[in-house]
Order: structure tokens, then C-alpha cells, then sequence
């Protein structure tokens, strides 16, 4: 185990590249390369060689490049592991770096590491900040994200089990005089193992699932008959989705996964919108605004042969030139009608569902933007899974030191905190939890009060 | 108004159990120092429970004790019963509790108070303060006299605005039977310091005589008593004061004739009692604006909040040696009279007693804490300092520790000296001042372990050892009492080598000692050290691996713990920083990178900013 301070990030910014490149960075990056390759290799040359875990596991076939500080991108001593693309091959290297002692780097922080020794002029300072503040807000964006779907639920499920435990043990400690029910090992202990095993479960399944269940959420919107199912059946190579002349097709929205060149894009139809829908469609329009809070990119379908629609401010806000192309579709037929002032920032791209053309151009658009850096998640969707990874197996292992020492009877206070750390380890996926809100528990669930 | 002629370096106004410390910390560390209380004999009165101590607030006790306090030996040499709480679980969390003859504390507190070279006392209300340039100079008295000095500490407890509630009933007073401070209020919302409400309560008072004891459980002291104060590094000529008891000031030898406390429960008629009159209660009828603390309800709360707890455990605790009169600890209420009376005659045991003083809820004036500097000094006013149940703490301990903080830090800046500020992970009292100061409180604030992050090396006997830079830096005890604890610290350290290093069969003697469950046969050697001493050994032996990783902990945090934020700061001219966070530093100023980290809503990635910032010297000041 080494020394903390040592941080670990995925350095390369897109999703399912070629290869994937993951950096270490501080004291102990020399002493891992030692750990894992056997020796260090001389600084500044690639090193062929197998990345195997803790267990011995081979994970993949790897490049490692070690470079000595202060001669680094940060000044500090650097690992670079680059290995195959595939983000569970990333992700699992990642995870043993976690457990061999690094930490998760926080967003920005290699950039700021580097500044802070001196690898950049005052002149950037500015331009750092910046940046450091641009990846944490994606990064939370892209957390905040997780945490409002069905995994959310479940962690935020047991945050309130976990801390129920810790109030419980608490309460013996700061009050022993209070009377409270006698001190029963035994539920502690039964209370602790219900709670380690639902860890255990959100453990197996979270683990690699969430970033390919992702990818990159593109979604279609337009007024009905724009020909957003149309476009979506063209992009896909398949007939996807129902398409009829009626508008108001599509009254769900649906998704399906396609490979643009190295990216995972999730493409996700609409129903249209337009005001004055009756109560069904209104139902299908909530959805669409519902889905675009997770949207990274957006396509406004607009059918050149209509005036182009009024949005949602739901929506309308979310849209900018970094995220959003407008597709004129039914450019085939000739009776293109101006494009409102309010879209001019983003780009435009003339399609026509029905011959096919403008698709090339469309589907480079998308790429062009996925790879502008502004909207890919790939990166931080890793960067989460492993922290989340990492702090749900950091939980398990604290919850499992907790009930020993109760069976052995260690005293109190040891046992609370290994609790107490596994609680900070989960307030790493769910926000801080602080001792308000242990207190709160406390003293809603026990009657003090002497 | 009449200006007194002499100037005084420090005046603590108010003299409870914050007073007390504030004014002997100044004294003792060469302030002259004047304390002023409206009614000079409830000096250092307990107005609630006369007992002292307990889980976290008995380790505050030792922690005044080892920073040249007077609450733990009064309480000691005042002390009618001794006892260790939760002894069955480890070193870290117990701590020692007493409870007091109440008057004889008093009096004692009342005595050191007048033998303190440097002190003067003078009973006065205070009713304004004096401001000149944004600066206190000095206050104004009910007795037309005024009083001037460079620093004031304030010290006023329940006693602002604050209004007694038995019922319909109310009375104007921070205590039953005291006097009461009116005016003073106005003088901080004229400086634009925030005033808020809070509210406390205590239960009734009965007559011994008219108890039946036998219907109860006793509740007996330690054989063996834990002590408060640190008596072995103490030399003869302190122990003049502390040992030689009766000698000059009320005391006796701690743990000899120990008084017994009673344990009793409530009936299903007082629930009956309690229910059907709720809507008599100043706190359910809607009387009492102010917020009361959770882990002191009332009895209606009780039975409000948890309907399926049939009988509720309360006991009856001697109020001293030479009075009848019995503290009914549990039942704090703000019922009528009469349904108090019904409610005391439900219970076992009390079917018969007569009440010598109702209990009632108090509602008082508090300042929200954080409007003041980590040194306990207002962010609004220069030189004026605030200490106990004003900044919204409850207990006599918490006030304590302030007191001892602000009395320290008074006198300090009488004298231009930089301020005491123990750190979070030095013991309870950083703890509480850094919560106080930080988040500010919702409720009357009480210390809990859990409080505390580095609970696991705040054991109560280690408090001189914890805070040993600061009592050698700040001039806070005797030069030979400082001598003795640097040796202990010593002698400690070398055991610890010691019995790392030797072994005995199967390891050395500290894997021995880690063991779990096994007869420990020590080394002789070992065996002939002092008890203190060998305890805390002992202690760090067999936490060794939990204490090393507390340390490192504090170690990687100390970067932002020790990194100061420039006073004038602009947080929202600092490029990158989120405007949200940014409006919550400019409100919070705090003082570290630590303080800020703890701000709710400031995250990691603002504190990366700032510290990118101050290293880079990109900030701009106002
Ligand atoms: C009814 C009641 C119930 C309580 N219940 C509990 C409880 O259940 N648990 C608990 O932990 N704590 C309780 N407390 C709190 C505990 O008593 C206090 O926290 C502690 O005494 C505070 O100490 P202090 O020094 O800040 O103030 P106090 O002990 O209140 O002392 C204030 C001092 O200031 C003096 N003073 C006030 N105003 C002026 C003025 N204008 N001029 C001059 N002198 C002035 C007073 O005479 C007094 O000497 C209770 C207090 C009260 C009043
Ligand atoms: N001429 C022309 N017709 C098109 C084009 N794209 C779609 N259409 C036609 O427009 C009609 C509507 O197409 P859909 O793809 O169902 O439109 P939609 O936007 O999904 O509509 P809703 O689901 O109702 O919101 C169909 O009759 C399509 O054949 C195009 O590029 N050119
Ligand atoms: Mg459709």
C-alpha cells in the first residue's frame, strides 16, 4: 500500500478510443511501476508489459511510461499506463490503482498540480481556474446524473440504512445514561451485515455496467412530423422507429446505440412538440422535457418546409453552439423558410430523411462535437464509476471491520469508526453526509433526554 | 453617568461559568481585569443540574483544567458524588461526572474570584456598551457608573430579553429568583450584530423529606473517584489551595461521603397527565418562539415525539450536602403550576412530594456565532469578545471552555498578542469554537464525542498532553507545573519505546498488550510507574494502529488547515470561483482554507481554487 497523495485519472478524453491512456501522478507513481511491472522503468521510455492486479490477474497488455519529476507534466513523478480502449479494461486498472493506495484525482487536478509547481506562468492562472472549475461542474453534472436514476435510489437507500447503524451506536456512546433499550450486540451486528450485504449487491451490479449502459445521450426534438424517426431510422442504418405522415407519430420516446466511429451515441427519439397537444401527447411531451435534462447533445429537427417551432425554456436553456446542431430535414423538397435569429448561434446541417442526403454530414457534425472535449462524458463516466466503485467496496470493507470487532468485543468507539468512515466513503457518491445529519437520525430515532 | 477612574485592560460582563474562566484567564495571565455581574451571589451558580461533567463535556472540563482553568478542581473539592460514565466501553469516550454541592461550587468560585490578584469584582448590571470608531471602549452600568477598558468579554447567558414561561404565566428574567438584563440587547443590535431566539428549560425542585425513597433504585458513586483536575502535576505549592482542604476555601477531600442519587419512571397517569394538558404548556400553545435542544426535551415533547414509549427514567439528584432540596432530572416542563403538581404525584415514590420551585422554559436572546472570529472577538466590533450561553451553547462545560478562550484572548489583544485558537484536532474545545464559528447552531449547542472527528485521541486524561504547546506558549499555568507535564509527556513517550522494543514470550510487550482478551502480566519495571502515567501508556499502546491513522489524517489535511485566507479577501473577484460559493465566503470569511472546506456548499474544487489562488497571489483585497 502506498503512501495517499498520489492521484489517479484517465487522461484521454473520449469514449471507447483506440486506446485509453491512464495517469498516475505523485510520490508513490515510482514505487507502484515498481509493484507492478517489477522494476521502474528508466524514465522517459515505453515499457512493454502485462498490468496485473493485487491478485495477480492479468488485466490487459499495457505501455508503461514513467517520467521523473520535477521533468513532468505536473513535477511530480508520473506513471502512464496506456492500454486497450475499452473502458472496462480502463475502469478495472483504474479500480486496482484505487486499492493499491492512489486516489481518485479530483477534476483538474493534474492541471492543478502542475501549476502549483511551477510548470506554468502566472499568466495562466486564470485560464487554470477556469478549467479546473469547467471539469468539476461537468464531472457533478455527469455524478448528479447517476445519482437521479434507479442506482441514485438504491445508494441513496443506503445512505439512510448506514446511517441509522451509525446513529444507533452513537447514541450508546454520547448517552449512556439515557435508559436506551440495553445494549444488544447482537442487532448491531445483524443490522451492520443487512446493511455490508446490500453494499455487496450495489457493488456487483454497479460496478462496470453504468458507462455502457451510457454513452452519449443524443436526443431528437422537433415539432411533430419534422421527421425525427425518419432521421433516427437513417442514423442507425434500420427502421427503428414507426414513421407516418400523421403528426404526433412517436408519443414515447425511444432509444437505441450505434458506434460513430470510436464513440458509444445513444440516440433517443421524441415525441414532437407543439402547444395546445392533446392530454396523451402532452404526457409524451413531459418525457421529451424530462429526457433533456440528461441530454449531451441535442438535434432540433426542423422541417424547412415549416416555420421552425417555439421550445420549451425547459429545454431552450439547456441548448448551446457547444451542444446543439439544428438538422433542416425535408431539404428535398425545396421551400426552405428562414431560420429565426434565436438559432443562428448553432451549426446547420441540411439533411433529407427520405434521400439519405446530408447524413455524412450530420453524423461528422456529431462527432466533431463529441470530441471537442465540451460534451464527451466518457471520461468522467469512468472517473465516477471507479470513485463509486472504489468508495462502495472502501464501505464494505469498513462495515466488515465494524461487525468483527463487535463479535470480538472491541470497544465501542473502534467500531463506530470504522462506521463513521464508511459513512464518509459513501458521502464521496451521495455528497458529504455530516453530523447534522447523523445527529438528526439520532435524535428521531432514540429518546434523549435526561 | 460617572466614568471609574481606573482603566482596566479587560471587563468581563457576567459571571457564570463563562465569566468565571474569561476573568481568571485574564487576570492570570497579567490583565487587569475588572467582573461585573448584575447579583454577585449566584456567582458561578449551576441553573440547571448541579452536576458537572459527562460524555465529551467532563473532557472539556480537563481540557479547562490543563489551560489553567477553575472548573475542575471546585468541581472536585465541591463534588458529593463521583462517577466514571461509560466505563464498560474504551479510554477514548469515557469521562468522568459530578454532581455538586451546589452552593458550596458557588461559593468556592465566589472566593477564587476574590482572592485573584489582578481581579476586581463589582456588582453592577451592565446596561449599554460604549463604542467609539467601530471599537468597544467600555460600558455603562444601572448604577449610573461606567467603566472603561480595552477589551470587553461578554458573558450574560439566558439573561438577554429573556422571558420565564411556567404556563400562562411569564415572567421577565434569565433565571428564577436573579435579576434580569433588559437593555444591554440594544447596545449589539446598534453595533449590527444579529440577535436571535433560543429557548431552555429545567424541571421542579422537590422537598427530600416529602420523597419516598424506597420506592426507588439507588444510584451509588464510584468507589474509587475520577478526578477533573490534573493533580500530579501539580507541586505542593498549588496543592496549598487543592489538597489542604478547609484550609481557606469551602472543599473536602473528593470522593469521601458520597451522597446517592434515585432512579424513578413516570406512569401511565403521567402520560395521561401530560397529554390532556398539552395545549397548558407555554412551549404547545405557542408562547415560546425560540428553538429548545433536542437532546434536552421536555417531558411533553417526550411523549409528543415518541407516543409508543410507555414510562420515561428520571432522577432525583441532590442539590448538596446541607439542603433538602432535589433536582428531578428528566422532567423539564413548562406545564401550569397545578398539572407540574398532578404530573409529580403520578410518579413512584413521589406520590407525597411537595415542590420547593416549579420548573419552568426560559426564552433568551442569543448571537449567532458566527459573527465571530475562531478567537471568539466579533467580526462587527473590535475588542469585544463573546463566551458561553450568548453565542448559543448550552451547559456549564461548553460555556467554560469559551470563557477560558475569550479570557485568554481579551487579555492577549490588551497587549497586542496574536490569539489562542486550539485546532480541531486538539481536543473539544477547537471543536466546539470552530462549530460555533463555521456553521453557527440551530439549537441550544451541546458537545457530543460524535462531534468530533479525532474523538480517538481525545481521551480526558490526555488533555495536558494534547495542549501542551499551547499552555507553554500562552503562559497559562506555573512554570513548575509546566515542567511537571513535560516530563510526564516524556517519561510516557519513553515507556511506550520501551515496551515496543522488549520483548517477552511471543513478541514484544506491546503486541502483548494489543492482544485482545488476555491477563496482562506488565514488566516489574513497568508496574512501579505512576498510574497516570502507565494508563496512558497503556492507552497508546493498545490504540497504536487507530491513533497513527488519526495522525496521518490530520497530517494530510494539515496543508489546508494551516493555510490562512487574507482578511480582506474579494471571493467574488476570484476568477473560477462559483458564484454561489463564493457569496457564502464573502458572508463566512473565514479565516482558513480549513474553516472554508467545512462551509456547507463550498466543495473540493473551490478549495482548489483558492488555494491556486493564494499561491499564486491572484487575488484581489478589498
Ligand atoms: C432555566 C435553565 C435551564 C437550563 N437547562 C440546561 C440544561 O438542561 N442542560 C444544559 O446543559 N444547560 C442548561 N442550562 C444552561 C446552563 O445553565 C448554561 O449553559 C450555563 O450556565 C451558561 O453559562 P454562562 O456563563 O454562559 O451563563 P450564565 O451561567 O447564565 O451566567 C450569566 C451571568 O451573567 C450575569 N449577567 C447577565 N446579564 C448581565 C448584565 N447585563 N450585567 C451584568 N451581569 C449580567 C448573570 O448574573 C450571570 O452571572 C440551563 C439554563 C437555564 C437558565
Ligand atoms: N420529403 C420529405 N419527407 C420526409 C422527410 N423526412 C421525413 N419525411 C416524412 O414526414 C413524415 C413524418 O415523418 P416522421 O419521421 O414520422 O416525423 P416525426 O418527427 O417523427 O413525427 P412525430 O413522431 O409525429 O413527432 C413522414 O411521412 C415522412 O415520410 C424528408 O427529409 N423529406
Ligand atoms: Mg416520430
Amino acid at each position: 500500500m502506498i503512501d495517499s497523495d498520489t492521484i489517479v485519472a484517465l487522461a484521454t478524453p473520449s469514449f471507447e478510443s483506440a486506446i485509453a491512456l491512464i495517469r498516475v501522478s505523485g510520490p508513490g507513481a515510482s514505487v507502484l511501476a515498481t509493484d507492478i511491472l517489477g522494476n521502474c522503468p528508466r524514465p522517459r521510455q515505453a515499457h512493454h508489459g502485462r498490468y496485473k492486479d493485487q491478485d495477480g490477474t492479468q488485466i490487459d497488455d499495457v505501455l508503461f511510461c514513467f517520467f521523473k519529476g520535477p521533468h513532468s507534466y505536473t513535477g511530480e513523478d508520473i506513471l502512464e499506463i496506456s492500454c486497450h480502449g475499452n473502458p472496462f479494461i480502463a475502469q478495472k486498472i483504474i479500480d486496482d490503482l484505487l486499492s493499491r493506495g492512489c486516489e481518485m484525482a479530483e477534476p483538474g487536478e493534474f492541471t492543478r498540480r502542475s501549476f502549483l509547481n511551477g510548470k506554468m506562468d502566472l499568466s495562466q492562472a486564470e485560464a487554470v481556474m477556469d478549467l479546473i472549475r469547467a471539469r468539476s461542474d461537468r464531472a457533478l453534472e455527469t455524478a448528479n446524473r447517476q445519482l437521479r436514476g434507479v442506482l441514485g435510489k438504491r445508494i441513496t437507500l443506503l445512505a439512510e440504512r448506514l446511517l441509522q447503524v451509525v446513529a444507533g451506536i452513537e447514541a450508546y456512546i454520547d448517552f449512556p445514561e439515557e435508559g436506551l433499550p440495553p445494549e444488544s450486540q447482537k442487532k448491531h451486528i445483524e443490522n451492520i451485515a443487512s446493511v455490508a450485504k446490500e453494499t455487496n449487491k450495489l457493488l456487483a451490479t454497479s460496478h462496470y455496467g453504468n458507462i455502457v449502459r451510457d454513452g452519449v445521450r443524443t436526443i431528437l426534438i422537433g415539432e411533430p412530423n419534422a421527421g425525427k424517426s425518419s432521421l433516427l431510422n437513417q442514423l442507425v442504418g434500420y427502421d427503428r422507429a414507426i414513421v407516418s405522415p400523421e403528426p404526433g407519430t412517436t408519443r414515447d420516446f425511444l432509444e437505441e446505440r450505434y458506434m460513430l466511429g470510436p464513440h458509444c451515441i445513444r440516440f433517443l427519439d421524441t415525441a414532437g412538440l407543439h402547444s395546445g397537444a392533446r392530454s396523451i401527447e402532452k404526457l409524451g411531451i413531459e418525457k421529451t422535457v424530462e429526457q433533456s435534462a440528461d441530454a449531451d447533445i441535442f438535434l432540433l429537427v426542423l422541417d424547412s418546409t415549416h416555420p421552425p417551432p417555439s421550445l420549451p425554456d425547459e429545454i431552450r436553456d439547456r441548448m448551446t453552439s457547444q451542444n446543439t446542431l439544428l438538422v433542416c430535414n425535408k431539404s428535398d423538397l425545396n421551400e426552405l423558410k428562414e431560420i429565426p435569429e434565436e438559432y443562428s448561434p448553432f451549426t446547420r446541417i441540411k439533411t433529407s430523411a427520405l434521400d439519405g442526403s446530408g447524413l455524412p454530414e450530420l453524423q461528422d457534425a456529431i462527432i466533431t462535437l463529441v470530441e471537442s472535449g465540451r460534451t464527451a462524458i466518457g471520461e468522467d463516466l469512468i472517473a465516477i464509476s471507479a470513485r463509486h466503485a472504489h468508495a462502495l467496496s472502501e464501505v464494505s470493507q469498513c462495515l466488515q471491520s465494524a461487525q468483527e470487532r463487535l463479535e470480538s468485543e472491541e470497544p465501542l468507539e473502534l467500531v463506530a469508526s470504522d462506521l463513521r468512515s464508511s459513512l464518509d466513503n459513501l458521502g464521496q457518491i451521495t455528497g458529504r453526509i455530516d453530523n447534522e445529519q447523523m445527529l438528526d437520525t439520532l435524535f428521531s430515532s432514540f429518546c434523549i433526554g435526561k | 453617568m460617572q466614568t471609574h477612574s481606573s482603566q482596566f485592560d479587560v471587563i468581563v460582563c457576567g459571571a457564570g461559568h463563562a465569566g468565571i474562566e474569561a476573568a481568571l484567564a485574564a487576570a492570570r495571565t497579567g490583565a487587569k481585569t475588572l467582573i461585573l455581574s448584575g447579583n454577585i451571589d449566584t456567582i458561578g451558580q449551576m441553573s440547571c443540574n448541579p452536576a458537572i461533567g459527562g460524555i465529551a463535556k467532563g473532557n472539556i472540563v480537563r481540557e479547562v483544567d490543563a489551560l489553567g482553568g477553575e472548573m475542575a478542581v471546585t468541581a472536585d473539592v465541591t463534588g458529593i458524588q463521583f462517577r466514571l460514565l461509560n466505563a464498560s466501553k474504551g479510554p477514548a469516550v469515557q469521562a468522568p461526572r459530578v454532581q455538586c454541592d451546589k452552593k458550596a461550587y458557588q461559593f468556592r468560585m465566589k472566593h477564587t474570584l476574590e482572592l485573584q490578584p489582578n481581579l476586581q469584582i463589582f456588582q453592577a448590571t451592565v446596561t449599554s456598551l460604549v463604542f467609539s470608531k467601530g471599537k468597544v471602549v467600555g460600558c455603562k452600568t444601572n448604577l449610573d457608573l461606567e467603566f472603561r477598558a480595552k477589551t470587553l468579554v461578554i458573558t450574560t447567558g439566558t439573561f438577554l430579553k429573556a422571558l420565564m414561561h411556567i404556563g400562562q404565566n411569564k415572567n421577565e428574567g434569565g433565571r428564577m429568583g436573579d435579576h434580569n438584563a433588559k437593555t444591554l440587547s440594544n447596545s449589539f443590535i446598534e453595533a449590527g450584530i444579529q440577535l436571535e431566539r433560543l429557548k431552555t428549560g429545567t424541571p421542579p425542585r422537590l422537598l427530600g423529606r416529602t420523597i419516598d425513597f424506597s420506592k426507588m433504585q439507588e444510584q451509588k458513586g464510584d468507589e474509587t473517584p475520577t478526578l477533573f483536575g490534573f493533580y500530579d502535576t501539580r507541586g505542593k505549592e498549588e496543592l496549598f489551595h487543592v489538597e489542604q482542604f478547609g484550609e481557606r476555601k469551602l472543599g473536602w477531600k473528593p470522593g469521601t461521603d458520597q451522597v446517592s442519587c434515585w432512579i424513578t419512571y413516570t406512569s401511565p397517569e403521567s402520560k395521561r397527565i401530560v397529554t390532556e394538558n398539552l395545549e397548558k404548556s407555554a412551549m404547545y400553545s405557542g408562547q415560546i418562539s425560540g428553538t429548545g435542544p433536542r437532546y434536552c426535551p421536555s417531558i411533553e415533547d417526550k411523549y409528543v415525539r415518541f407516543k409508543d414509549k410507555e414510562r420515561h427514567t428520571l432522577y432525583l439528584e441532590p442539590e448538596g450536602r446541607n439542603t433538602d432540596e432535589y433536582y428531578i432530572n428528566g422532567l423539564s416542563t413548562s406545564l401550569p403550576f397545578e398539572v407540574q403538581n398532578d404530573l409529580i404525584h403520578s410518579i413512584d415514590g413521589l406520590e407525597e412530594a411537595q415542590i420547593l420551585r416549579p420548573a419552568y422554559a426560559v426564552e433568551y436572546d442569543f448571537a449567532p456565532p458566527t459573527q465571530l472570529f475562531p478567537s471568539l472577538e466579533s467580526r462587527k466590533v473590535e475588542n469585544l469578545y463573546f463566551a458561553g450561553q450568548i453565542n448559543g451553547t448550552s451547559g456549564y462545560e461548553e460555556a467554560a471552555g469559551q470563557g477560558l478562550i475569550a479570557g485568554v484572548n481579551a487579555a492577549r489583544r490588551a497587549r497586542g498578542e496574536e490569539p489562542l485558537i486550539l485546532k480541531r484536532h486538539e481536543g473539544y474545545i477547537g471543536v466546539m469554537i470552530d462549530d460555533l464559528v463555521t456553521k453557527g447552531t440551530r439549537e441550544p449547542y451541546r458537545m457530543f464525542t460524535s462531534r468530533a472527528e479525532h474523538r480517538l485521541l481525545f481521551n480526558h486524561s490526555s488533555a495536558e498532553l494534547r495542549l501542551l504547546h499551547h499552555i507553554e506558549a500562552m503562559n497559562l499555568v506555573p512554570p513548575a507545573r509546566l515542567d511537571r507535564i513535560k516530563d510526564k509527556l516524556k517519561q510516557i513517550e519513553h515507556w511506550q519505546l520501551w515496551l515496543e522494543k522488549n520483548t517477552t514470550a511471543g513478541g514484544s510487550w506491546g503486541d502483548l498488550i494489543r492482544r485482545p482478551h488476555t491477563e496482562k502480566e506488565l514488566p516489574k519495571e513497568f508496574e512501579a510507574v505512576s498510574e497516570p502515567i502507565k494508563k496512558e501508556v497503556l492507552l497508546r499502546i493498545a490504540y497504536k494502529g487507530y491513533l497513527e491513522r488519526e495522525k496521518k489524517q490530520i497530517k494530510r489535511l494539515s496543508e489546508i488547515e494551516d493555510t490562512q485566507l487574507p482578511k480582506n479577501i474579494n471571493y467574488l473577484e476570484i476568477k473560477g470561483l462559483k458564484k454561489e460559493s463564493a457569496t457564502k465566503l464573502e458572508e463566512a470569511r473565514p479565516v482558513t482554507l480549513g474553516q472554508a472546506s467545512r462551509i456547507s456548499g463550498v466543495n473540493p474544487s473551490d478549495i482548489g481554487i483558492l488555494l491556486v489562488s493564494l499561491k499564486k497571489k491572484t487575488f484581489k483585497t478589498d
